[in-house]
């Protein structure tokens, strides 16, 4: 794994917000591999290391997931509880991207474990400055859970 | 008159019963059949072998005595006149009786073929008017049930309608600001000013169009919640309220009289809305104002508690007082007052949902004040899914 | 259509050290978020506060949790595996804001479902810019991307 590089997937099946979300990103200091999953059961195949990504390591998880609550084949909140059941990713920092207040309302009820949920706005500058501070809080300042072959939860 | 008008004359005096018997046959040169009860279980049992057009019913009975007679035979009469057959001074249970539902009375001792003739006649048809009432009444009622179910399930397919598109629209939105933002970034100093300038118009466009689907996902929010009814004192809801009031970005000067409010039963956050809204027009519209005065308070009109607000500001016509409530409808100018005339139907709405009514006064330049009633303590129905 | 942003986000920070609630209430000042801190010094007032027991009866509830891991009577641990497994406090983010670096304790956080996990840095100024950093994000972004 290369050093200095942070690794973000990121789960978003709308092409448009996918590219906005890059954009925003590379906006910080930092230098983002961005992985790209289309819909919620590409994000499990990543996350899991199973079909197209089965050659991926544990131990280079995603220092932050950005999972969006709608998601084609299987929804955000559904991969969050596959990802929240199984001790490989039960750890794993999760971001719940939302539509709207009662998507999120409906989220929160739902339970589904992420560590924080934001609300996409629709003024471009605010949705900026949110991924900014997004990535800047959870890749520089957050301690991440500990990865590496010895950690894994429940072991 | 019918020649075959069949009576069921219910008396347990054979002397009395005889007399009646005679009265009626002159009364309709015999032509209607007469079947006489002696108790009350007989009387029931003939009435439920069917094909009585009235009743002659005396209440004393050995097995049954006054009021509950009666209502023993107009339960299982269902609509039948009956004619009471009273004794002297037995005149107050008759007239009671009559307000229960019995036709006329006649007193025995005083009987006349004549006035029995013209009571039975009468009692025949008053029944027949007053059970052709009951039946359009029963009609009309089940009309207006499934009017109003049919009424609330379009509203609520509405509301999930207006719900979804709003939601949807939130993204394209977020594109176009979001790329013609960048397109903006990316050309820097090689954009004229009239191309920033429109740069800019696209920006504020997609504002107020975010502001607008916002306003109308807060309304069908509003519509489709539950309202949840506790104990509420309206003091406290108006002091959070005015917490929640945006600052107005110059320092006006607004005097506040807040008179004391009652403690009443309603859904909170609603009712927080609905305050926030109404404060929240009140210091717009007075904007114009050197020293603007919003009071909010509680009145006593014809026994019902009416809560306002009132302002000082530059109000509207009441020819437009109709178009008040209606989303999206606004009475002034854009550039004038910014808002997209949603928050008056979400007030509204919400005032429904408790059962009360919302209306208005004003005039140009007079100021306005909005009143609205709580329904006392009765919930409309309106249960989302 | 008001603004409800303007009411003040309520943050519970749970912390024995005054010379940190000093610190962190003033880096917390500095937000353009009105924010209002309550302080519990130990796991058992902490647990008393959310449950709004006596004397924390007109408790609000907290938008935020900064939650230390040494704490007195009550680890912050036990408070933290208390407020994730209650159905009616499990959804109010928490962030452990502690001095310790541990594998374990980081680990353990997250296993109890800690939304956050920041180490205190002894540097006076960095201390300063972690607790912005997290405003920052709770407070400011979670809140303003919801206005």
């Amino acid at each position: 794994m290369s050093v200095g590089l942070v690794d973000v997937l990121i789960a978003e099946d709308n092409t448009a917000d996918a590219e906005l979300v890059q954009v925003a990103l590379e906006q910080n200091d930092r230098s983002f591999r961005f992985h790209l999953v289309r819909d919620g059961e590409e994000a499990l195949d990543f996350l899991l290391s199973r079909g197209w990504y089965s050659e991926r390591r544990y131990q280079d998880a995603p220092r932050l997931i950005l999972l969006d609550i709608r998601l084609p084949k299987i929804n955000g909140l559904e991969v969050l509880r596959v990802l929240r059941h199984d001790p490989r990713t039960r750890l794993l920092p999760v971001v719940l991207l939302t539509s709207s207040t009662l998507e999120e309302g409906v989220a929160l009820g739902y339970h589904p474990g992420a560590n924080s949920y934001i609300q996409k706005p629709t003024d471009f500058q605010l949705f900026r400055q949110i991924v900014h501070h997004l990535a800047r809080y959870w890749l520089e300042f957050n301690e991440p859970p500990p990865l590496g072959g010895r950690v894994m939860d429940s072991w | 008159m019918n020649p075959s008008i069949r009576v069921l004359l219910v008396e347990d005096n054979p002397g009395d019963a005889r007399l009646i018997r005679v009265a009626l046959h002159e009364w309709t040169g015999g032509s209607c059949v007469v079947d006489v009860a002696d108790h009350l279980a007989g009387a029931l049992l003939r009435l439920e072998a069917g094909g009585i057009d009235i009743l002659l019913l005396d209440l004393g009975l050995p097995d049954s005595q006054g009021p509950d007679t009666f209502a023993a035979v107009q339960r299982k009469g269902a609509g039948l006149p009956i004619i009471l057959v009273t004794g002297t001074g037995d005149e107050e249970i008759a007239l009671e009786l009559i307000r229960r539902g019995a036709q006329d009375y006649i007193v025995k001792g005083k009987i006349d073929a004549q006035l029995l003739g013209r009571s039975m006649r009468y009692a025949i048809e008053r029944a027949n008017i007053m059970n052709e009432n009951r039946r359009l009444n029963e009609t009309l009622e089940r009309r207006v049930i499934d009017r109003t179910r049919q009424l609330e399930a379009a509203n609520r397919e509405l509301e999930t309608f207006t719900y979804s598109v709003s939601h949807d629209l939130r993204a394209p939105l977020r594109h176009i600001d979001g790329f013609a933002r960048l397109v903006r970034e990316r050309a820097g100093d090689t954009l004229d000013p009239t191309s920033r300038h429109y740069m800019d118009s696209i920006h504020e466009g997609t504002q107020q169009m975010g502001q607008l689907i916002d306003d109308l996902l807060h309304l069908a929010q509003v519509g489709r919640q539950v309202v949840r009814m506790g104990r509420t004192k309206l003091d406290t809801i108006v002091q959070e309220a005015l917490a929640g009031l945006d600052q107005e970005p110059e320092k006006r000067e607004i005097r506040w009289t807040l008179g004391p409010m009652p403690e009443i039963e309603c859904d909170a956050g609603l009712m927080r809305i609905v305050f926030m809204n109404l404060l929240s027009n009140a210091v717009k519209y007075t904007r114009p104002r050197r020293q603007a005065h919003i009071e909010v308070a509680a009145e006593l009109i014809r026994g019902r508690t009416v809560l306002y607000v009132r302002d000082n500001g530059v109000g509207f016509k009441m020819k437009y007082a109709d178009k008040l409530f209606g989303a999206f409808q606004r009475l002034h100018r854009a550039d004038e007052f910014e808002g997209t005339g949603i928050g008056l139907a979400t007030v509204q709405r919400i005032v429904h949902k408790h059962g009360g009514e919302i209306w208005a006064e004003s005039d140009t330049d007079q100021g306005a004040t909005f009143y609205f009633t709580i329904g006392e303590g009765r919930e409309r129905p309106d249960v989302t899914t | 259509m008001p603004d409800t942003s303007m009411i003040p986000i309520e943050i519970l920070l749970v912390e024995d050290n005054p010379g940190d609630v000093r610190l962190t209430r003033e880096a917390l000042r500095e937000s353009r978020m009105r924010n209002n801190i309550s302080v519990a010094s130990d796991g058992v007032e902490a647990m008393a506060f959310l449950h709004r027991a006596n004397p924390f009866e007109k408790a609000p509830r907290p938008d935020l949790i900064l939650l230390d891991l040494n704490l007195p009577r009550k680890s912050g641990r036990d408070v933290l595996e208390e407020i994730k497994t209650d159905e009616g406090l499990k959804h109010i983010p928490v962030v452990i804001l502690t001095t310790s670096q541990a594998e374990q304790d980081i680990l353990a956080s997250y296993r109890l479902r800690a939304n956050a996990y920041v180490t205190k840095p002894v540097d006076l100024e960095k201390f300063l810019k972690v607790v912005q950093s997290i405003e920052h994000f709770w407070l400011e972004i979670v809140k303003l991307s919801r206005s």
